[in-house]
């Protein structure tokens, strides 16, 4: 220790440091103007610096409050339940039942690459897959299942839950598998010494061991469902509203005040739920255990 | 290969346009005899056009960039950033067009440099729907919604405030405009389509959709509903709370029964709508309509009963360009007024889109594809869009015929309410409903 | 696990596999329609099969192609410098919270706050700021800055999971054995947290080449790929998005392979490296 300049606490702060300044400059500064315009009146495009408070008494008296995230809650409720157990699943078998290293790594690479092709052409890609006339209707009725195209596969709730399951489930599969790849092999296998079959395996030693990466896994599904506007408004054919289609509308009327208060209102809910995760298990703590 | 000979086509176009136009037109630094030294200070001058995908891509920009001695740097931005990018940040553009949604934005922002009248060449022989507000037969047209004379003029050189009638100063030069109407799948529709109201009948439950927003799909909803006896309006483009309350009421019954199959929010949407039959009529674009039938799709556009909805594309200089540097406000002019001048227009003439200067036109587009795209004649060839792909076999005539019989019957233009700010937050109900 | 291959390995390959199915389902339909016949559209019938709509993407001018040739420069160029910074300002932070330090719940919600926030929010609220102190904004440091707050959170994430795997007697070991701070940070804990550095970096990258709501009204005069590609999609577009698709996907799945196959290299010479100097 006596070769150390600095003292942990500070090598701490320095570490710190760029990335705080980036959060504090461009990130924070940006949020006290959003706050600061949640309580101004707007005209046409223009932000007035008059305090008004319009914007927060319609927002917190209107059903259309209520309405949408009554939506939201009920798209992220679908949506995490899904990908938790499959991207359990996933990772239960990519971590336990795959053997080879060199197999494992490309199971993910292949669970990756769908991701690095475009947002916009990836949304898309749906049409064609999910429409009238899209593949999946048409191997449904080439195999007889049905003789009438399905029209609920797309521009439905059903669309909506089917593409964030598919872009979401890797997010909640990935610190999963971290979490489970942390578990030392010789604790599964003095369980499995001690009789325990593999369903008592995973459910009371595996799920008590990958808290954590379960947390990560949520606040990634939670930040992504609640934040996502653009996804929600491709494809429900844009007949939903979810908060952040609301604020995305406003936007694009350049009704920005009103579209501050319902920002800082989505920030406030968010954060409480990620609080209120990080309040059972402490990903920080974690990392000293 | 078929690009290749197009390209010919379109040069050789060109070429016999520069010849019509006594070469005012072009070539702007040796034909019009600028001084050389003029041609020499501003090889070194970029200026930046952003614009949507119609009015900015790079085979404009190409040629732009050959025929002027300056550079002419080009952005495509949708909208949303193009507006916020001009109100926060307009000293970062030189050059910018917007269509009559938007105006409404610009008035006392002094973000828009007033253009005088006399510095756009083309203004004498610009369509009177921009110059006088009348179609070109001298009759005056709905003003329902942001009409263009409604934001042609600035009241005087402050560019505050927009006159009704014409001054001397322009708030942009008008580049393009067209009619739009429904499209509809002849092949899916249980009935013949003729009037709006039709978008609203039982018998098409499931299979219609509008356009996303209050700007454009409103005020077709308000036609359709007017249409149907279901609503009366003083203004359809510019409605009172009560008027938007009853819409958006009846709209929202509409949404609950199922009536919407989707709402789309730009061109590939309302294709991919129409091409896959997931809705068989709806509000639409002209250049969509002949998207759909170039992939062998039968579409049709209509004329309806209720007329059309017009809109149109502004292009403005930025108001920073009076108070900086002289030499680059001139290469801004000279670029605005190529823009017009022959190039740009055969090249979106040829997509479908009408030119403000249509006798320009005329004399450069070839006489088929003139005759096809304004005067409603049946094509003699195939009609060929600048790209090389074949949008129409020879024979064919253009829904609605020639220039001033789809853009001389407008019911409503596209518009930005005056109540806009109660407009969307109902907009949001029918949202989330 | 036993030798044996249970039943569950089976069914759990089935789901895999099934998995793979639907996560590619979407991207099947882009790589067949990229092979569209030239007067086919974006949604099937397939109407023949051609390679034109990749001939129309690299000679440019053809319809509906915009500028993407300079848009995907751009997002590369753009993407490597956000992936690099991402991993070294992420590294950073994340060897930060090793320790208690006051401030670091700041740090922590910070990020967590810049990963709710709109990003059209983010990108106007720096807009207006670089506005409010009279700076225009570039792509080199508008644009690089307005993508980091959005890659870095999730660069700090990885560096939790990944220092959270660490077995940390390694590193007092080290320290026993008298190894200075930054040996131990070289030969212990890099090659340690490797894998979560790589991560970073490919997170920063993906991030970046996707991101267009922060950066839209920040980078300046040039367009980056997603906001070409959302400008595109107002006028008429044809199969050559799905093209782009196609060759992004090719173009990625070479740049993950190579990395991959460089950082397996990468830890066998440490490892071999720590060897010879631990004999």
């Amino acid at each position: 220790m006596s070769s150390m300049t600095v003292s942990p606490r500070a090598a701490s702060w320095l570490q710190a440091t760029p990335f705080t300044l980036i959060m504090t400059c461009l990130v924070m500064v940006p949020l006290a103007i959003i706050v600061s315009v949640s309580f101004m009146d707007f005209g046409f495009a223009e932000i007035i610096p008059e305090f008004y408070l319009g914007n927060w008494t319609d927002l917190l008296r209107s059903s259309l409050t209520f309405d949408t995230y009554k939506t939201v809650f009920r798209q992220l409720a679908i949506v995490w339940t899904i990908t938790l157990l499959l991207g359990f699943t996933i990772s239960y078998y990519l971590i336990f039942h795959v053997r080879s290293n060199m197999w494992r790594a490309i199971f993910l690479a292949a669970c990756a690459i769908p991701f690095w092709t475009s947002g916009p052409i990836r949304m898309i890609s749906w049409v064609p897959l999910l429409g009238r006339e899209g593949l999946v209707n048409q191997a449904l009725m080439g195999t007889g299942v049905i003789d009438q195209p399905i029209s609920w596969l797309l521009y439905s709730e059903f669309s909506v839950i089917v593409v964030y399951v598919n872009m979401l489930t890797m997010a909640m599969a990935g610190p999963i598998a971290n979490s489970m790849a942390k578990i030392s092999p010789s604790i599964i296998q003095a369980a499995r010494d001690q009789g325990a079959s593999e369903w008592q395996v995973i459910t009371e030693v595996i799920i008590p061991l990958i808290k954590p990466g379960i947390v990560v896994g949520t606040i990634f599904i939670i930040t992504a469902v609640m934040g996502d506007g653009f996804l929600v408004r491709a494809m429900s054919g844009n007949q939903m509203n979810t908060p952040a289609v609301a604020i995305m509308n406003e936007i694009n009327a350049f009704q920005f005040p009103p579209a501050a208060a319902k920002s800082v209102v989505l920030l406030l809910v968010v954060l409480g739920m990620v609080g209120l995760l990080l309040r059972f298990v402490d990903i920080r703590k974690e990392l000293a255990r | 290969m078929s690009e290749q000979k197009n390209k010919g086509l379109s040069r050789r176009g060109f070429m016999k346009g520069a010849a019509a136009t006594a070469g005012a037109a072009l070539g702007s630094g040796v034909i019009t005899g600028f001084p050389t030294y003029w041609a020499q200070a501003s090889k070194d001058i970029t200026i930046t056009h952003v614009g949507s995908i119609y009015t900015t891509n790079p085979t404009v920009a190409e040629q732009a960039n050959k025929d002027l001695g300056f550079t002419v740097q080009m952005q495509t931005l949708d909208n949303t950033t193009l507006i916020n990018r001009l109100l926060t940040q307009a000293e970062t553009v030189d050059v910018a067009d917007f269509g009559n949604t938007s105006m409404g934005y610009f008035k006392n922002k002094g973000v828009l440099m007033p253009i005088p009248v006399k510095e756009y060449k083309y203004w004498d022989q610009t369509v009177p729907l921009f110059t006088q507000g009348t179609y070109a037969d001298g009759k005056p047209y709905s003003m329902q919604g942001y009409a263009p004379i409604k934001s042609q003029f600035w009241v005087d050189e402050s560019a505050q405030e927009y006159s009704p009638t014409p001054t001397d100063w322009l708030v942009g030069i008008p580049v393009m405009y067209n009619a739009d109407t429904l499209g509809v799948r002849p092949d899916l529709v249980p009935h013949k389509v003729t009037s709006w109201k039709d978008l609203l009948g039982s018998d098409f439950a499931g299979k219609v959709a509008l356009q996303d927003g209050v700007n454009v799909g409103v005020p077709d909803a308000a036609v359709a509903l007017e249409a149907a006896g279901l609503m009366t309006y003083v203004d359809k483009g510019n409605m009172t709370r009560e008027e938007i309350d009853k819409t958006i009421d009846l709209l929202i019954e509409l949404k609950r029964s199922g009536h919407f199959r989707s709402f789309w929010t730009n061109f590939d949407q309302s294709v991919q709508l129409m091409a896959s039959g997931e809705v068989v009529l709806q509000s639409m674009f002209a250049p969509a309509v002949t998207e759909v039938r170039t992939r062998g799709i039968e579409c049709q556009y209509l004329p309806l009963e209720e007329g059309s909805r017009g809109w149109y594309i502004f292009q403005s200089a930025m108001a920073h360009l009076d108070a900086g540097d002289k030499l680059r406000r001139d290469c801004v002019m000279e670029y605005m007024n190529w823009c017009n001048s022959g190039f740009n227009g055969v090249y979106f003439s040829r997509q479908g889109f009408y030119s403000s200067v249509p006798d320009l036109m005329k004399a450069q587009l070839p006489e088929n594809d003139y005759g096809y795209w304004y005067e409603g004649k049946a094509a003699t060839a195939d009609i060929i869009d600048p790209f090389g792909k074949v949008m129409e076999k020879a024979g064919a005539v253009r829904d609605g015929g020639s220039l001033w019989d789809r853009m001389g019957n407008v019911g409503i233009w596209n518009t930005l309410m005056d109540e806009d700010r109660y407009l969307v937050r109902r907009w949001q109900d029918f949202m989330a409903a | 696990m036993g030798t044996r291959r249970s039943a569950s390995y089976y069914i759990l390959s089935a789901v895999f596999a099934a998995f793979l199915l639907f996560l590619y389902g979407p991207m099947l339909c882009v790589y067949l329609l990229s092979f569209q016949g030239p007067e086919g559209g974006m949604s099937f019938p397939m109407r023949g099969f051609s390679l034109v709509w990749f001939e129309t993407l690299f000679t440019a001018g053809g319809r509906g192609v915009g500028d993407i040739h300079n848009s995907f420069i751009r997002s590369l160029r753009l993407g490597a410098i956000v992936a690099v910074l991402t991993m070294l300002i992420g590294l950073a932070v994340g060897m930060s919270f090793r320790r208690r330090y006051p401030g670091s719940n700041f740090v922590f919600y910070s990020a967590i706050i810049s990963m709710i926030v709109p990003g059209i929010f983010v990108g106007f609220g720096i807009s207006l700021t670089l506005n409010m102190i009279g700076m225009r904004p570039q792509w080199w440091y508008s644009g690089i800055g307005a993508q980091l707050t959005w890659s870095l959170p999730f660069a700090m994430l990885i560096m939790f999971i990944i220092l959270g795997r660490m077995d940390k007697s390694y590193e007092e070991a080290a320290t026993d054995l008298g190894a200075s701070s930054f040996q131990r940070f070289q030969y212990v804990i890099l090659p340690l947290i490797l894998p979560g550095v790589i991560g970073m970096f490919m997170a920063g990258f993906t991030s970046s080449y996707e991101e267009a709501a922060r950066a839209g009204l920040n980078i300046g005069t040039g367009n980056t790929m997603p906001m070409e590609l959302t400008g595109l999609l107002g006028a008429a577009t044809t199969p050559v998005m799905f093209a782009v698709g196609t060759l992004t996907t090719l173009f990625m799945f070479t740049l993950v392979i190579s990395t991959l196959l460089v950082s397996a290299r990468l830890a066998k010479r440490r490892q071999l490296r720590l060897t010879a100097q631990h004999a």
